[in-house]
């Protein structure tokens, strides 16, 4: 039973300046009771989100929209448990895999072939799985002898469907999808879209952070729209 | 993994183990990755090794005027000990900054960097020690069961390094210039501990030495590697580093666990 659950969840997180993070100001600070150095431990304290209530189950196609900014990035992470909320309760039943950030958990130099397997153990795929899907990520790159070379000397459409068919070629429960594989050229859009419907269609819950709306009005069923920390949920025709 | 427990540090430390297979993999990828376009490979910090203690062996031990034969295999042994210490340390500062690409993209437990780190040091130790018994052949150190010793003291010396890795590791996390610091303490703390010399060298001020907890430390492991028991007040400092070290790490960790994707 895939489930994702918010329960009232706020997140805040700090912002130190550069003068926050050095512990010689830090300690100069408390020598001089905060006199001289009164900067020092300015810290803003940004509310990504606030009071966020949501229930999402299996089937649950979900886009988060919203201006850059608006908090899309930390509703993914707070969702995949990387960011622990400050209040409110999360419940997450089921294996998560994102897509947030290019290059997550590769190693630039090593070889396309050993990237795959490092990534693979990392979202917790057992290397018997790993040797099964190495074909089919192969086939879905076509970077063939590339995959030899350090990923290092790929440019970065290539990284980019290297880290797609890798996340891909798992089948998680919770897939989390920022919006990363804009890149790439045409021919690479057209099977990322084929192998993401796929996807979509086999994972219990899927959200995905996008600005194209034609693109999340074809994949998703729900819609929610994420400004000021706040998470609303909109109809499809809202959407616009 | 549904709800946040109310002792993160115990939880992230329990899902860590579960998860020996990534932090085995992450350290020899890591190996791999650093030797990658060198053509000795690994053996590049045993060479290195070998190179630096049979070079300062000779100077020192006329310096000092001691005979090289006791004081070459002591200072090897010294050092390769010092470069596992040193480097813990020194890799901790930027540990979590290092892997951001991973803690701010996976739910993973934090702890397997930690784990890793030393994993990777504790292959480094591999790498270097037969070294020091190919030395101790040619040079007749006395090999008997007291050597033996040098394992648990091994394994004590990693378990004190994994609570320090840890706590270092959030210092500079949330601290920029902490590894400024480290870099400029590590220097001192050697010349302060017993690395070019045994504790019993120094008559005058053999308390100094003392004073700086690394150098249980390198006791703990050396004095085994040359046929002799450790003083039992080096295991009692050492247990007790273990125990205190821990409890405190893991009153850190659990206040400021959820904090480390933020900081870094």
């Amino acid at each position: 039973m895939t489930r994702l659950e918010f329960k009232n969840v706020t997140v805040q997180y700090p912002i130190y300046n550069s003068r926050g993070m050095s512990l010689r100001n830090q300690l100069v600070r408390i020598g001089t009771g905060g006199r001289i150095e009164s900067e020092a431990g300015h810290v803003s304290i940004v509310t990504a989100l606030k009071d966020v209530s949501f229930s999402l189950s299996e089937g649950d196609a979900v886009a988060l929209i919203g201006h850059n900014g608006a908090g899309k990035s930390t509703m993914l992470r707070t969702m995949a448990g990387v960011y622990a909320p400050n209040a409110g309760e999360i419940i997450r039943e089921g294996r998560v895999a994102t897509v947030l950030e290019m290059g997550a958990g590769m190693d630039m130099e090593l070889s396309g072939y050993e990237n795959i397997i490092r990534m693979s153990i990392l979202m917790g795929v057992s290397m018997q799985e790993i040797k099964d899907r190495i074909s089919d990520i192969e086939e879905f790159t076509q970077l063939g002898d590339f995959l030899n070379l350090p990923v290092r000397t790929y440019s970065s459409g290539m990284a980019t469907r290297l880290m797609f068919a890798v996340t891909t070629s798992t089948r998680p429960d919770i897939l989390l999808v920022d919006e990363i594989f804009g890149t790439g050229d045409a021919d690479f859009q057209e099977k990322a879209k084929k192998r993401m419907e796929d996807l979509i269609a086999s994972v219990g819950i899927f959200v995905f952070a996008s600005h194209n709306n034609e693109l999340v009005k074809g994949y998703c069923n729900r819609f929610f729209r994420v400004q000021h920390g706040r998470v609303d949920e909109i109809s499809r025709d809202e959407v616009g | 993994m549904a709800s946040e427990s109310r002792y993160p540090a115990l939880e992230d430390l329990r899902r860590a183990m579960g998860n020996w297979s990534i932090v085995r993999f992450m350290a020899l990828s890591d190996m791999r990755a650093r030797y990658k376009r060198s053509v000795l490979g690994p053996l590049w910090i045993t060479l290195g090794t070998a190179i630096g203690s049979a070079g300062l062996g000779v100077l020192w031990s006329e310096l000092l005027k001691v005979d090289p034969k006791t004081f070459v295999p002591s200072l090897t042994a010294g050092l390769i000990i010092w470069q596992l210490i040193s480097g813990v340390l020194t890799d901790s500062c930027s540990l979590f900054g290092r892997q951001a690409s991973i803690i701010r993209n996976m739910n993973l437990p934090l702890s397997i960097h930690p784990m890793q780190l030393i994993f990777k040091h504790v292959i480094n130790f591999g790498h270097n020690i037969p070294i020091f018994f190919v030395l101790a052949l040619f040079l007749s150190v006395p090999m008997n069961f007291n050597t033996l010793l040098f394992i648990p003291g091994f394994i004590l010396v990693s378990l004190n390094l994994l609570w320090i890795c840890l706590v270092v590791g959030l210092l500079g996390a949330r601290f920029r210039d902490f590894e400024f610091m480290v870099a400029n303490v590590m220097p001192l703390l050697m010349f302060v501990s017993p690395v070019f010399y045994r504790p019993n060298y120094l008559p005058f001020s053999e308390n100094v030495i003392w004073a700086n907890p690394l150098s249980y430390f390198i006791e703990v492991i050396r004095a085994p590697l040359l046929g002799s028991v450790p003083p039992v007040f080096v295991y009692q400092v050492i247990l007790s580093m273990l125990v205190f070290g821990w409890i405190f790490a893991i009153w850190l960790f659990n206040k400021k666990h959820s904090r480390v994707a933020f900081w870094i």
